[in-house]
């Protein structure tokens, strides 16, 4: 059984239709790319998966570890391991970052019948996964994303991925607005959550993003709908040729 | 009674009826000053829409029903208090109910000298000479109608009196509570407190209504703080959900004195919480916080009015607004900075969060300046939870309803992050905590 099937899946934002016709499944293990031009859905497509009010789904469906994905709420979707990356994480403002991650994982282990952690016992283990990504106590401490740089709050983006653990990872322009190091980083953080057991979603404008975290299969999307998949190969020729011809394709 | 001009005058008559029984009545200056305030508050009658500071908080309802003068109460348990991190604190407890104070539940052992903390009755009846200097002297009742009314009336309440230099080694908490029976009642409590130069001082108000019925608790501080005296003062007004609660204090700041208010607001159907400051002195510093968390058909009002008179003083306003249901909040401060106030430096920001459709929040920020090197400004703002904010907690498998109380909470939370007692910091954020299980459900968001 696939881990994610879209069919068919068609959305709108305010009745503009932004999805066409979306096709596409993932095996947990396997890492999947989306490529393609700025307004072909890729950022609709993310929100939809993960729930976010103000678009609609007008057709098709989405079956998510033999469930109906759509039918759920994004916190439901989240606990039942669902995991967005934001391009732009939002800044929250008086919520320390640790409280945050301890309400949400707690939330998660008890949805799955684990009994929630106490303070002292989350921080070793939020602790152990933050040495990795180069996030000290000061940086867990503060407030969530706030006064972050662009790199400080992708890193904490994928640390909250390694606390939560999801079955399906979808990491929406992970490596905007990341120097080769943070990237770096960032991959490496990425690269040691691949499992047997884990799905993952990149979707990218660039190619460079697939040198670090060289996924199993690639599609572009363009106008709402996919219009090539092919292997690691396809984002070299994107980046060789540009979107143009898919494009036209697409048409 | 509407009287000639069609204004409304309810409890006139009562103030005037016992004039002559009522303690104190022998007392010249006593008398004096309590038919100044019927003949001031018999003027202006109950302020309604046509007075500039009253027009978005609605009295009629006053006018309609008959309130008699609660005048003691039943006996009541005061462990029970719902502030219980201030109630285990040690403290000098001063308690009233129904309006007069009880003795028996205070907490006044132990007093140590220059502090005086006593019943108003008592003092009256005692040592009026002792009063006479301060007592109406810090407050002009031609702009506080209300507080016209109730010196009509005045017979109790708390007198807190520091000596130059003394640093009170405890906090005074003074504790309000109110059980009204079948009639609704009407209480005019008058609070003094004077601290002499170079005294400290922190004083924690509970009001606390136990009851569904109605009542009227119209009170009146007169707070006098000395030159580089302290004052800490933490109100937390949690009134009956029938009660109106009329509060106004009267502060004057001599040179270098400190205040440091903070004041939560959540009881009653309406309740209007109105400061007037005055820097006298130079270098005095005033700051003025709050929170309030309105929900129902609740009016919550916080009105301030700080006047710098002296140089180099600065006043600080943060009031932040939770408002679910009808509730509506109303904001009205003003900062009026007289000529000689050089270098004044005074801001107020008054932040409203509004949880339904139906909250609604009217917010009046004046400025009023006529000294020219001053640094002055006001700011408001009116919004509903941050989506993008929320979604981002619901993303990572946290619920709805937990997600709307984490972003609650930390719009309140920054205001209570700056109470300097930690019992009273836990008591409003325990609280504020209480409120929002409540009162915020999934649904309200729709």
């Amino acid at each position: 059984m696939a881990l994610l099937e879209i069919r068919n899946l068609h959305a709108t934002v305010d009745d503009k239709p932004i999805l066409n016709g979306v096709d596409l499944t993932i095996d947990a293990g396997e890492v999947h790319a989306i490529m393609g031009p700025n307004g072909s859905g890729k950022s609709t497509l993310s929100y939809v998966l993960s729930g976010r009010d103000g678009y609609e789904v007008t057709d098709g469906e989405v079956i998510y570890d033999g469930k109906d994905l759509l039918e759920m709420a994004a916190d439901e979707r989240a606990r039942e391991g669902v995991f967005l990356a934001f391009q732009y994480p939002v800044e929250i403002p008086g919520v320390a970052g640790l409280t945050f991650l301890k309400t949400a994982a707690n939330a998660l282990r008890t949805h799955r019948g684990e009994g929630e952690l106490d303070a002292m016992d989350f921080l070793k283990f939020v602790r152990g996964k933050a040495e990795a990504l180069d996030i000290n106590d000061e940086m867990l401490k503060r407030a969530v994303n706030e006064g972050f740089s662009g790199g400080e709050k992708k890193r904490m983006e994928i640390l909250q991925m390694a606390v939560l653990e999801p079955k399906l990872a979808i990491l929406d322009e992970t490596d905007s607005g990341l120097d080769i190091d943070a990237l770096k980083v960032v991959s490496d953080g990425v690269n040691a959550l691949r499992g047997p057991e884990r799905g993952m979603l990149l979707i990218t404008h660039y190619q460079r993003l697939l040198d670090y975290i060289v996924p199993d299969r690639v599609h572009v999307l363009a106008h709402g709908r996919i219009v090539k998949s092919g292997d690691k190969d396809l984002a070299l020729e994107l980046e060789a040729k540009g979107y143009g011809e898919f494009m036209e394709a697409a048409e | 009674m509407p009287d000639g001009s069609g204004h409304m005058q309810p409890f006139l008559d009562q103030a005037l009826a016992d004039s002559a029984s009522v303690p104190g009545a022998k007392v010249d200056w006593l008398a004096d000053l309590r038919g100044r305030g019927a003949s001031i508050y018999g003027d202006r009658g109950l302020p309604g829409r046509r007075d500039e500071y009253w027009r978005y908080t609605n009295l009629n309802a006053l006018g309609k029903n008959d309130f008699e003068l609660a005048n003691g109460g039943p006996a009541v348990d005061v462990p029970a208090l719902p502030h219980r991190a201030v109630a285990e604190l040690a403290s000098y407890r001063i308690v009233f109910v129904n309006g007069r104070l009880r003795p028996d539940l205070c907490v006044l052992d132990d007093m140590p000298d220059g502090v005086l903390i006593a019943g108003l009755g008592d003092m009256i009846a005692a040592a009026p000479d002792r009063l006479e200097p301060v007592l109406g002297q810090g407050l002009d009742l031609h702009e506080m109608p209300l507080a016209a009314l109730n010196t009509a009336f005045m017979r109790d309440g708390m007198v807190l009196f520091v000596d130059a230099g003394v640093d009170v080694d405890k906090p005074v908490h003074l504790v309000s509570i109110t059980v009204p029976g079948e009639t609704p009642l009407m209480l005019q409590p008058r609070h003094l407190v004077v601290l002499g130069d170079a005294a400290k001082a922190t004083l924690i108000e509970s009001h606390i209504g136990s009851d569904e019925g109605a009542y009227f608790n119209n009170l009146v501080s007169e707070i006098s703080i000395g030159e580089g005296a302290e004052l800490n003062h933490y109100t937390f007004q949690e009134e009956g959900p029938a009660a109106v609660h009329i509060a106004a204090t009267a502060l004057n700041l001599a040179a270098a004195a400190t205040y440091d208010g903070f004041l939560l607001q959540s009881g009653g159907l309406i309740g209007r919480v109105e400061t007037r400051a005055i820097l006298n002195g130079s270098d005095a510093d005033c700051r003025l916080d709050g929170i309030y968390l309105g929900t129902g058909e609740q009016v919550l009002d916080t009105t301030t009015y700080v006047e710098h008179v002296a140089a180099g003083c600065r006043s600080r306003q943060v009031y932040k607004g939770v408002l679910d249901g009808k509730a509506r909040g109303v904001f009205q401060g003003k900062i009026h900075v007289r000529p000689d106030a050089q270098q004044t430096d005074g801001h107020q920001l008054s932040r409203a969060l509004l949880l339904s459709p139906r909250a609604e929040i009217d917010t009046r920020p004046e400025l009023e300046i006529y000294a020219d090197d001053v640094k002055c400004s006001h700011g408001a703002t009116a919004g509903e939870l941050d989506a993008e904010a929320l979604f981002y907690l619901m993303s990572r498998g946290i619920p709805a309803e937990a997600a709307r109380r984490i972003l609650i909470e930390a719009f309140v939370g920054e205001a209570l992050s700056e109470i300097r007692l930690s019992q009273v910091a836990e008591d409003f954020s325990a609280h504020v905590r209480n409120w929002l299980s409540a009162n915020i459900t999934v649904n309200t968001a729709d």
